[in-house]
């Protein structure tokens, strides 16, 4: 039985720092099979979440990337029509001997239609992600990632597959689940989630890590990095976050800057050092300014 | 423990956040799992389970604190003046106890008050006595029924509409008196503003995305169509169409920022910020006498920061006389030259020019480049020719002119104004429906922006620059 200190510590050793309400999020969503709705500023560590909790529990992760137009035959399942037309041009002399039998129209019809559910069987079937997760022999995890770029159709089609854990398809009837998948959505907050779908998630929103869980975010990655300079790199940029930038650092550019400093061999930071890596962590002409500036100020 | 959440979801309900049965349930559940033992975890559960918006967060924290100090907040043993006191210092909207309370996020791991499956009725009875004031004290419950209609009216917040919809001395008057911080805005104006928009929005999206949809018609795309016929041998039961440029509205907006107009414009300027980026091309100039171009500060700043920084006069000088003849002239010169498309313009002023040259000539160049004009003025009709007011010069160059005074009369007007540049672009099919269905509104004048003391629309007619 996973406990809530579990979750905290199997994350850890999967490389990924979790705070207590992601942990709890984790493993209520664990217990009490809901999806978890995640939101957050751009690389904060939604998707790394999903990735850390796949390799952690040893779930197969199924990812479907959301995009403007997705609909039922990109997430859910599709006919495989090339397939269909094949097979009914190959079996022609079976079915024409199969028919054969049958002395006029109306009972040819009959006969066929009776074998109808030959084409439309699992055969033919193609699973996308959503029925993929579904059907998997082990618990999966379902990463639906950055929802709020599909269109309101989609996140419509997604209720029943989130809330009944189940998939109808006219054709074959409706598909449960083999077994619950433990999906996670991500949203960065361009479009409005409607209240439908944030009322069958468990909500989370990552904003930007403490001070000391950030440290130990790189701390984590980057083992060989002194805390002295993790601890200073950190500081700097929680006050560059505060410079409203127009795309301000996230985790992402701090793991990528912690890279940079370690291959440069850094040991502290001084105004060169930043002003010779800011393409890393800024990423707008206007923030490089405004970030250099900052480094000056306070490092020298 | 059920009692307890399904009191603590009221609660929350009563401060505007949407729970639904469902979530309660979850809550209990998560709680089931979880125990409670401590006030921050409880917090998390519960805030994962009842609360599916960031905004709400805030809120959800402080109706926490709220309802989970309130034992401490009413001992049993407190005397009824003590009581009365804090009902009173309620009921004036001073939550100074509010403060004395631990912050959201630096909860104690200590147990959470007595909230546990030992619970008695007592207990219960006591919890609520915060909000009802013993029942059987004679004196207390006039108290209640005063405090309950506080609350009631509470919820919402003021709405800031209210105040700017009055004639623009008195909204003068108020403003200097109540806020001497000058041009900024209140959190529940810039929510208020942003439900205005988020209104206008849902009413917009649903017609424009047809409209996209029609306008992306356009020749037969051979090599898709068969691509996608390829599964019913070559029948083209579905045919895919050439997507036609889409083209994105582009708008101009010149915001007046000088004295006599402040009130309408910092709305216009909230009003863009809320805008920009959604759907449009915006393009946002303000100015006095001279005249600046603000889209990319629109776009970073905070509204409040930029409202102060144009107060503080740092764009432009703000105790210079306006003269809209000589802005425009700056504006060809700078500006009119590398407008791109056919934007529409909008233009938000007074029009009294302090007996400065007119330059209306400069208009007419502008019209040509642009698809649309429009000029709100905040002034009636009837003052339109008083003084050194030059709106019936301006306004025989614009498409139309609008009186508008407030943020809801604007966001129409602009909701308008939308609606035809869309319509200019839209498919045939498109337009003769919007016709149609323009055809069918009928407008009522009450709801509609107000327009002085004309009585017949009939002079305001787009096309009818004859009239002036």
């Amino acid at each position: 039985m996973i406990t809530e200190q579990g979750v905290k510590d199997f994350l850890h050793a999967g490389g990924y720092i979790a705070d207590d309400a992601i942990s709890t999020a984790v493993f209520l969503a664990l217990r009490m099979e809901k999806p978890i709705l995640i939101e957050g500023p751009p690389g904060v560590g939604k998707t790394g979440l999903a990735k850390a909790l796949s390799s952690a529990l040893d779930f197969p992760l199924v990812r479907l990337q959301c995009y403007e137009g997705i609909d039922e035959g990109k997430a859910l399942y599709d006919w495989e029509y090339g397939k269909q037309l094949l097979y009914t041009q190959l079996l022609r002399t079976q079915l024409d001997n199969y028919l054969s039998v049958s002395s006029d129209l109306r009972e040819a019809v009959e006969r066929l239609s009776a074998e109808e559910s030959l084409f439309f069987s699992k055969n033919f079937l193609v699973q996308r992600p959503i029925l993929r997760s579904f059907l998997s022999e082990k618990r999966s995890l379902l990463l639906i990632d950055e929802i709020d770029r599909s269109d309101d159709e989609f996140e419509a089609l997604l209720l029943e597959s989130l809330s009944e854990f189940q998939v109808s398809i006219p054709e074959l009837g409706v598909i449960e689940a083999k077994r619950k998948p433990l999906v996670i959505l991500t949203s960065n907050g361009t479009r409005m989630i409607s209240d439908a779908l944030r009322r069958r998630c468990l909500y989370l929103y990552i904003g930007y890590p403490e001070l000391e869980r950030e440290v130990s975010i790189i701390r984590a990655k980057f083992p060989d990095l002194c805390e002295v300079l993790a601890r200073q790199m950190v500081e700097f940029l929680r006050k560059a976050r505060d410079l409203n930038l127009r795309k301000p650092p996230s985790v992402s550019e701090t793991l990528d800057w912690a890279q940079v400093l370690s291959i440069l061999k850094a040991t502290k930071l001084t105004p060169e050092v930043v002003a010779n890596t800011v393409g890393v962590i800024a990423k707008h002409q206007t923030d490089l300014q405004k970030v250099t500036d900052l480094a000056i100020q306070e490092l020298s | 423990m059920e009692r307890i959440i399904a009191d603590f979801v009221a609660a929350l309900r009563e401060n505007g956040i949407r729970v639904s049965p469902g979530e309660s349930l979850d809550a209990v559940q998560a709680l089931g799992l979880c125990g409670m033992e401590g006030r921050r975890s409880t917090r998390q559960l519960l805030r994962l389970t009842l609360v599916k918006n960031v905004n709400d967060i805030p809120v959800f924290n402080e109706v926490f604190n709220r309802f989970f100090s309130r034992f401490q907040f009413v001992a049993p043993d407190m005397n009824i003046p003590d009581l009365m006191n804090a009902a009173i210092i309620d009921m004036e909207g001073e939550f100074n106890y509010l403060d004395q309370l631990p912050g959201d996020d630096h909860d104690d791991d200590g147990p959470l008050i007595k909230l546990d499956s030992d619970i008695n009725p007592e207990d219960l009875q006591e919890l609520k006595s915060l909000t009802e004031i013993d029942p059987d004290d004679s004196d207390g419950n006039e108290i209640v029924v005063q405090m309950k209609g506080y609350r009631g009216k509470a919820k919402k917040a003021p709405r800031p509409t209210r105040r700017y919809t009055q004639n623009p001395l008195t909204i003068e008057l108020n403003k200097s008196n109540s806020t001497p911080t000058g041009i900024t805005f209140t959190e529940e104006e810039q929510i208020a503003m942003q439900d205005v928009v988020s209104r206008m929005m849902l009413r917009l999206r649903k017609d424009m995305k047809r409209m996209k949809n029609n306008q992306n018609r356009g020749k037969l795309h051979v090599i898709k169509t068969i691509q996608k016929n390829y599964r019913h041998d070559m029948i083209p039961f579905q045919v895919a169409l050439r997507r036609k440029r889409r083209e994105k509205p582009r708008l101009v907006v010149l915001c007046d920022v000088s004295f006599s107009v402040s009130h309408a414009s910092r709305f216009m300027l909230l009003l863009l910020h809320t805008l920009h980026n959604q759907m449009l091309d915006v393009r946002s100039f303000i100015f006095n006498r001279e005249i600046a171009e603000i889209t990319e500060m629109l776009a970073n700043m905070p509204v409040n920061d930029l409202m102060e920084t144009i107060d503080k006069g740092d764009i432009i000088d703000l105790d210079e006389n306006s003269s809209f003849g000589q802005v425009f002239l700056t504006f060809k010169k700078k500006y009119l030259e590398n407008l791109r498309g056919r934007p529409a313009f909008i233009i938000l002023g007074d029009a009294r020019n302090n007996y400065d040259e007119a330059n209306d000539w400069v208009l007419d160049e502008i019209r040509e480049k642009a698809r649309y004009m429009l000029w709100l003025t905040p002034e009636e009709r009837d003052t339109w020719s008083r003084g050194d007011c030059l709106m019936e010069t301006y306004g025989s160059y614009c498409d139309k002119v609008e009186v508008v005074k407030t943020v809801e009369g604007l966001s129409l007007v602009v909701e308008d104004l939308l609606r035809d540049i869309y319509a200019d672009n839209a498919h045939p099919l498109d337009k003769k429906r919007l016709r149609e269905a323009k055809a069918a509104e009928t407008y009522d004048s009450k709801n509609y922006y107000t327009r002085g003391g004309c009585s017949e629309p009939a002079a305001f007619d787009p096309s009818g620059r004859s009239h002036w």
